[in-house]
């Protein structure tokens, strides 16, 4: 159960509307937000690849420019994938030039 | 406190990001609560991309379990991406190499051995091929994910010890263009400015680049310049395809794949015959130059080799949405606006052309003198962490030597050779084998033993059927180090695992000129070791083989170090202190001590440690602000162009005509074919088998369809098409979208599976001044097989 802190960057005039649609997602409380259109959010999910599908949705909302991650604790997951209990799908990173 | 250990991590996570952008939250932690969280937090780098990201490693009973980012860091100002997952995913991950894997010929199984005899095999193999073949039948390719210090002493070994430059690396595929450019243009390698240029520019020149989405970190800090000054600031994106970066933009130029050359001239002609050039920048700093023997011309010259690029033909033959008026327009917002910073990747420089395309950004931000001046610089995006760092400066490709030195000059090959304390003469003057040079010299025999580090050309050069025919032969021995089986390793005959990032020391530089430090947080898993000891090892044995003392000089140094921390640090030492010194990437005030003490490493030059804790140079070649400027000044002018390739000390514009690219669509072959990145294809999420799941979450490869091509060749959503060139031909499912212009689609290229693999398509048409392959475009056919199928991952075991 991976814990994520967010600063969400939008835009100033679909703020409240992304705010409302953010708190509709399951595993997402918003916090916080100001004028200049970022939005404070903390994600809760059962895994990783969970986070990242809904960091994705977050990221494609009407309104989202970026989704920037400031802190992540997957202290949990971490213990799953050391007792075999969970194994991440990995594709390396270095199959690729660039 | 009363709060449970999963509320506790939930404030402490919305309290890092409410600090991030100075927003109170209605609870606190007191300082002993917030410690809490982890053991201990180790500061480095990301390894994922080329922004060179801070983060703290959360380490906790010995393992990586959390993140955060550094706020006081000039790369990423604290942000992060989910690509720095991997990290805690990677570290545990029971798939791990950890055992030596050696079999004699490539048919049979692999066997577990020890390190000393895998050691003892490498020597051998290596050291009987230089015997029976010579010293160039022996060949080094790394990567720009490798630390410094390891593509320091691999090339220096190989060099110094088995007296070869066949030194390349994965970098060679995707930003020799760049570097081709920066010396062509203005004398030396590597950005003039820095990220920081960002919050001072007022257009930005988007050009080849999905930042969006390949560069989030950087992207975001972009964006928040537009959004704090949305009538000021102007986004110009230039790209056949539809991102989430041409959404953003004010401009969004589509053309036909590879005609960009054509636009960026008929800019460069609205500038010169609408007078919206920099007169006294152009006279004071800047030259005319044409053709192979760079013959210097005049601005008349330049003038009438405009004249075939007026806006009227340029949009001719660019198509897509370019028009006179567009290209006009873009051409006054680049050239008035106070600052312009243009920011461009793999869409420029994976090209037949790619030099010449980076020439031409280059042209435009010296006629309109946006250059040099806060906001204002001509910037190339890296993708990884370490091309610019190692490979580029560590002297990790074929013909350079540490510290931009050409291997030809034989004054430079001297000064390393002294510097290494080894024979004059020992390291041989002629370059080595290109990348693809290089690999086809596998195809013809010529290459008997190869050490692949940290990368997988199988599966990433272009064309690769071609490719992997040659690394299977029985006559080439391959080595692989790396952290995960993939499809190089499954051609080698030894596989040594090796330890991953912040399981061993060393430092990356990234795009902005930035070395940053990541040190050792946590244990490899037991029996993965660092590369700098297995190459200190080999050349141990190597030496012995060889009977030759020169090879174990090139190691002597760093004898008995402990490899953890002791051996990086003695390479960095030697690389820094003697490698850079009065060098254009003179890093000597970086050490590892500065360098820890900084939250975001050091920008060179950097000559000495006090300067180096300043945070180095935000901008080269400006007195007062760049140490070697002051000191290689040669008049008053307040910018100084001391680069090592430019001797008359200028810039040089270019004239660069329009060439299409190598392989344009024809009646077989109608449609072009682009590749790239995705932003998640560093990981691939488990299958769902189902369609609109596994649109959204991109685990496979699709081909991306413009729907008119998709209509008229009865394409759906989630039908399997074969994608076919000369070369190959890949299955894939569609995505029909408005992203590639029509007549094109757009290929990522994460996914192993055979069927997937879209380098099995890609032509390896190379560029003729950086021998960068052009990925970016080439001629294919589509067809429809068949509707939607659940396809299934794949993963080299």
């Amino acid at each position: 159960m991976p814990i994520g802190g967010f600063v969400v960057q939008t835009e100033p005039a679909a703020t409240e509307k992304v705010k409302k649609e953010l708190a509709c997602l399951q595993g997402v409380e918003v916090y916080a937000s100001d004028e200049k259109g970022n939005i404070v959010i903390v994600i809760e999910s059962n895994s990783s690849d969970d986070m990242e599908e809904i960091v994705k949705k977050i990221t494609s909302m009407e309104g989202v420019f970026t989704t920037g991650l400031a802190y992540l604790n997957a202290e949990d997951e971490v213990e799953k994938i050391e007792k075999g209990e969970y194994i991440p799908n990995i594709s390396l990173g270095h199959n690729k030039p660039h | 406190m009363g709060l449970s250990r999963r509320e506790f991590l939930k404030r402490t996570a919305a309290l890092t990001a409410a600090s991030y952008v100075g927003l109170e939250l209605p609870f606190t932690l007191h300082k002993e609560a917030s410690a809490a969280d982890v053991d201990k937090w180790v500061r480095g780098s990301c390894r994922l991309c080329g922004v060179g990201c801070r983060l703290d490693l959360g380490v906790k009973n010995g393992r990586g379990v959390a993140l955060r980012g550094v706020p006081e860091s000039r790369t990423n100002l604290g942000y992060l991406c989910m690509k720095g997952m991997l990290f805690y995913k990677v570290m545990g991950h029971p798939e791990r190499l950890t055992k030596p894997l050696y079999r004699e010929k490539k048919d049979q199984p692999f066997k577990e051995i020890s390190w000393d005899e895998a050691l003892d095999i490498a020597a051998k193999k290596f050291a009987g091929a230089v015997t029976a073949y010579g010293n160039d039948s022996v060949a080094y390719y790394g990567s720009g994910q490798a630390l410094t210090e390891e593509t320091y002493i691999f090339q220096k070994v190989m060099r110094g010890g088995l007296k070869t430059n066949n030194v390349e690396g994965n970098p060679r595929l995707c930003m020799a263009s760049a570097v081709g450019g920066y010396l062509t243009s203005f004398g030396a390698d590597e950005p003039i400015g820095s990220y920081a240029d960002i919050e001072k520019a007022h257009c930005f020149f988007i050009i080849g680049s999905n930042m969006a989405e390949a560069h989030p970190v950087i992207f975001r800090r972009l964006m928040r310049r537009k959004l704090d000054n949305p009538d000021k600031v102007k986004v110009i994106n230039v790209d056949p395809r539809v991102s989430p970066t041409s959404r953003i933009a004010d401009m969004h130029m589509q053309f036909k794949p590879g005609t960009d050359l054509a636009i960026l001239n008929a800019m460069a002609y609205v500038i010169i015959n609408e007078k919206l050039y920099d007169e006294k920048f152009i006279n004071d700093y800047a030259v005319f130059r044409m053709g192979k023997e760079k013959k210097q011309v005049d601005f008349a010259a330049y003038k009438k080799f405009l004249e075939d690029y007026t806006p009227e033909k340029a949009a001719a033959i660019c198509g897509g949405n370019i028009t006179p008026e567009k290209i006009r327009t873009a051409a006054h917002w680049f050239a008035k606006s106070p600052a312009t910073m243009s920011l461009w990747t793999m869409g420029i420089n994976q090209r037949k052309r790619g030099v010449w395309a980076n020439n031409l950004i280059h042209n435009l931000h010296i006629l309109t003198g946006q250059l040099l001046k806060p906001g204002a610089d001509s910037f190339s995006l890296t993708g990884q962490p370490n091309a610019c760092g190692g490979v580029r400066e560590g002297g990790g490709l074929c013909h350079i030597l540490p510290g931009h030195r050409l291997v030809k000059i034989e004054k430079l090959r001297n000064q390393v050779e002294e510097a290494w304390g080894i024979p004059k003469g020992r390291i041989p003057p002629k370059p080595g084998y290109h990348t693809v040079a290089m690999f086809e010299a596998i195809n013809a025999g010529k290459i008997k033993a190869i050490w692949i580090n940290c990368t997988s050309p199988a599966q990433s050069l272009p064309n690769a059927d071609k490719y992997r025919k040659g690394m299977s032969r029985e006559d080439c021995f391959i080595v692989v180090t790396d952290i995960f089986p993939t499809k190089t390793t499954e051609l080698a005959n030894l596989v040594l695992p090796t330890a991953f990032h912040f399981e061993k020391t060393g430092v990356y530089g990234c795009t902005e000129r930035r070395s940053q430090l990541t040190p050792k947080a946590i244990d490899p898993p037991k029996g993965a070791k660092p590369e700098v000891w297995i190459v200190r090892e080999w050349a141990l044995r190597l030496a012995k083989e060889l009977n030759d003392p020169v090879i174990k000089q090139c190691v002597a140094p760093f004898i008995g170090k402990e490899e953890g921390y002791e051996l990086p640090k003695a390479i960095w030492d030697e690389y820094s202190q003697k490698l850079t010194k009065n060098r254009d990437n003179d890093l000597r005030g970086a050490t590892y001590e500065v360098l820890k003490s900084m939250p975001d490493g050091v920008q060179w030059p950097a000559p000495t440690e006090a300067f180096a804790k300043t945070g180095g140079t935000v901008k080269k070649f400006v007195r007062g602000i760049d140490p070697l400027a002051d000191k290689e000044a040669k008049d008053d002018k307040p910018y100084q162009f001391y680069g090592p390739a430019h001797k008359d000390r200028k810039l040089w514009i270019w004239l660069r005509p329009y060439k299409g690219p190598a392989e344009a669509p024809d009646a077989e072959y109608p449609f072009y074919l682009s590749t790239g990145r995705i932003i998640d294809h560093w990981h691939t999420t488990s299958m769902t088998g189902r369609i609109p799941e596994l649109m959204r979450a991109n685990p496979y490869a699709y081909v991306e369809v413009n729907p008119a091509d998709a209509k008229r060749l009865g394409i759906k959503p989630g039908d399997m098409v074969e994608v076919e060139s000369r070369r190959g031909k890949n299955v894939l499912p569609a995505k029909v979208y408005e992203g590639p212009i029509e007549g094109m689609v757009f290929v990522y290229w994460h996914d192993m599976h055979e069927d997937r693999m879209i380098n099995r398509v890609t032509k390896d048409a190379y560029d003729p001044g950086s021998k960068e392959p052009e990925f970016k475009i080439c001629a294919c056919r589509i067809k429809r097989v068949s509707g939607p199928k659940p396809l299934k991952p794949y993963i080299v075991t």
